[in-house]
């Protein structure tokens, strides 16, 4: 191993460190803030309800905000689905050699795809005048890095060379998860449930009923 | 910019830090603002500013919430776009809150991550009452529904007597001359509560009366305004006239008028604020007309209403209460030609008069403009009759009917059951105790 890519290698691991405390520290956080489950007698099935949140309602065609924009929905998808196959890479990535040459071949096309969608997102938050006018460094930090997460990931899944420029990235995006706005999925899981146990239980999503 | 003065910061930032809860920690944290929520809301689609769509709005509270509970929104507030409140901000998030959102979280419905922005300007509103800029309307009202029950024994009588003057309507309409409207019966089983004016007593007075009911009208108004004004203790207090009352006369059910946030309020939001489920079911006169219809208690003639009619899901009542099907039931009864507006049920859109912007009249322009969805939806039916199942949405409907020259009459759906009545009550019909 080189000097290089023991740096990196450290600096990707440290990352991963300060993310898994940070998202500790922020998962507590909403922990330690009061809930209370709904006491009125339910009409609908709570359970029912989010299990629909998590899985038909996610559909491209549950919403009709997600009909309407399709687009921007389906980029938000494959944008998501290449950052968990962007950080399977990385797992992967100290074992490169192993690797076969399809697979590699095959995830750097879809981190490829993923980054074509992170860069989509910076048009649109350029073209939306809504989202330009609220769009703060932060979104645009917290795009850029995962964009830039997913060039070198696919670059590093072709040759090898560029495996320290994807951990040193690496590093460097995991350690700003729980400071930035990419610490939003954390909460997804919460805002999700929420919204299936206050629907399924008051008999509003059809499922639920 | 006029910084707040150190008692009112303190007092915003104790009053917002009360308020997150895990649900409202996690809406304020998870909007990525993609924007695509932006057409779910009624003031976007009629008026398609950035400041109208549901992200905008939320991220304004966003912004007071970062600087004032997140560390890197307080040491790097350019970078998250955190700002703390001045005096000026303060005063613009408060008229946000209340007159550029219904509360009627159709954008909730519609965010891939179920955001709930509706909470977040419910958290808005009550730190605007704290900092004293709620509108003053909401709390003058609120504060004389608190007042009514502490005089009481001052409105009793009049109330009486007002209400005997409905009974002889109530007979004509049912052809028994001993139909009556029973006042504070203890041991009744039904508790019904009603609005203010006899257009919610009257149509219910009917009905009860065919159906068999052994019931008892509340002396209290089932509408709060200190839900409109997010303001927990004046809610609760309001709430509790209704409660009490109930415990007193030791009745089995509180039935709730055709209104829609009494009927969230007291089905859904109440118990959580008593921390305990109340002792009375709580429904509305809509599922025990519905039940009725369904069991041939009350008969019902739909050639009475043969003008086509459409309904308007009120959002509190549909969305926010899965009140859905239980009016389609009483509708298909009792009209020949009803038509639904698209989309319907839980996705219809606000008619712009929740929230208690009806009360408001400083913001009626807006709350007409807002309007305008609804008024192309119903347009589209081309249905003459908008029916109705709150009060606000029923005042709304008739003002956005004016306003774009819709031509079409609004009703409540429960005078369009009164209309397709048959009595059958002094033939011998089984009552609902019978029948039950
Ligand atoms: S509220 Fe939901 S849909 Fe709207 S911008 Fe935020 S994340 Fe997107
Ligand atoms: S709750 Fe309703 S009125 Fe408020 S922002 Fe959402 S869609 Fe608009």
């Amino acid at each position: 191993m080189s000097t290089l890519e023991v740096v990196t290698g450290v600096l990707a691991l440290t990352g991963l460190a300060v993310c898994v405390v940070g998202l500790g520290w922020r998962v507590s956080g909403v922990q330690g803030r009061p809930f209370r489950w709904d006491v009125a007698p339910a009409k609908g099935s709570a359970a029912r309800g989010v299990a629909y949140a998590f899985t038909l309602g996610m559909a491209p065609w549950a919403k009709e905000s997600t009909r309407r924009h399709l687009l921007a929905y389906v980029r938000g998808i494959l944008l998501h689905l290449a950052i968990f196959a962007g950080l399977a890479w990385l797992a992967a990535s100290p074992w490169h050699a192993e690797v076969p040459k399809v697979v590699r071949l095959l995830t750097a096309s879809v981190l490829t795809a993923g980054m074509a969608m992170g860069l989509a997102g910076f048009w649109m938050r350029r073209r939306e005048p809504a989202l330009r006018q609220l769009s703060t460094p932060d979104d645009y930090a917290s795009l850029g890095l995962v964009t830039l997460f997913l060039a070198t990931a696919a670059l590093s899944a072709v040759a090898a060379w560029c495996l320290p420029g994807l951990w040193a990235l690496s590093g460097l995006m995991l350690a700003y998860i729980p400071f930035g706005k990419l610490r939003h999925f954390v909460y997804f899981f919460y805002t999700r449930t929420f919204f299936g146990l206050l629907f399924g239980r008051r008999g509003v999503l059809e499922s639920a009923r | 910019m006029a910084r707040l003065d150190a008692n009112k910061a303190t007092l915003v930032k104790d009053t917002l830090g009360k308020l997150i809860d895990r649900k409202l920690l996690a809406s304020l944290e998870v909007c990525v603002r993609c924007g695509i929520c932006a057409e779910s809301c009624h003031y976007y689609l009629a008026d398609p500013r950035p400041e109208h769509a549901p992200f905008y709005r939320s991220e304004q509270v966003r912004r007071l919430y970062r600087s004032l509970f997140d560390p890197i929104g307080r040491h790097l507030p350019w970078w998250v776009g955190a700002q703390r409140p001045t005096e000026e901000s303060l005063a613009q998030l408060a008229e946000m809150a209340f007159s550029t959102c219904t509360l009627c979280r159709r954008c909730t419905l519609n965010c891939p991550s179920g955001c709930d922005t509706a909470q977040i300007m419910r958290a808005m509103r009550t730190v605007a009452v704290a900092a004293g800029l709620a509108p003053e309307m909401l709390v003058q009202l609120a504060d004389a529904s608190i007042a009514r029950e502490e005089h009481l024994e001052d409105f009793k009588e009049i109330y009486l007597e007002q209400v005997r003057a409905l009974e002889e309507e109530v007979r004509e309409a049912t052809g028994d001359p001993q139909a009556h409207i029973p006042v504070d019966v203890e041991g009744a089983d039904i508790l019904y509560v009603a609005l203010s004016g006899a257009h919610t007593i009257l149509p219910a007075a009917i009905l009860f009366h065919e159906a068999g009911s052994n019931w008892t009208l509340s002396m209290f108004e089932a509408s709060n305004y200190g839900v409109f004004l997010a303001d927990t203790a004046r809610a609760k207090r309001i709430t509790e006239r209704i409660v009490r009352e109930a415990e007193r006369l030791r009745v089995r059910e509180v039935v709730v008028t055709d209104c829609g946030h009494a009927y969230t309020t007291l089905r859904w939001e109440a118990p959580n604020w008593f921390g305990k489920p109340f002792p009375f079911q709580v429904r509305s006169l809509i599922e025990l007309v519905a039940g009725w219809i369904s069991d041939g208690i009350i008969t019902v003639d739909p050639t009475h209403n043969p003008e086509p009619v459409t309904y308007h899901d009120s959002c509190n009542l549909g969305r926010n209460s899965g009140l859905i099907e239980e009016p389609r039931t009483i509708l298909r009864a009792v009209c020949q030609d009803f038509r639904e507006m698209t989309p319907n049920r839980e996705h219809n859109y606000c008619c712009g008069g929740g929230g208690g912007l009806v009360a408001t009249p400083e913001w009626t322009d807006l709350r007409l403009k807002a309007g305008g969805p609804k008024a192309q939806q119903v347009r589209a039916t081309g249905a003459q009759v908008v029916a109705a199942s709150c009060d606000n949405c029923r005042i709304q409907l008739g003002d956005i009917s004016e306003h774009y020259a819709l031509g079409t009459r609004v009703v409540g759906l429960m005078e369009l059951v009164v209309k397709a009545l048959v009595p059958q009550r002094a033939k011998g019909h089984p009552l609902e105790a019978d029948v039950a």
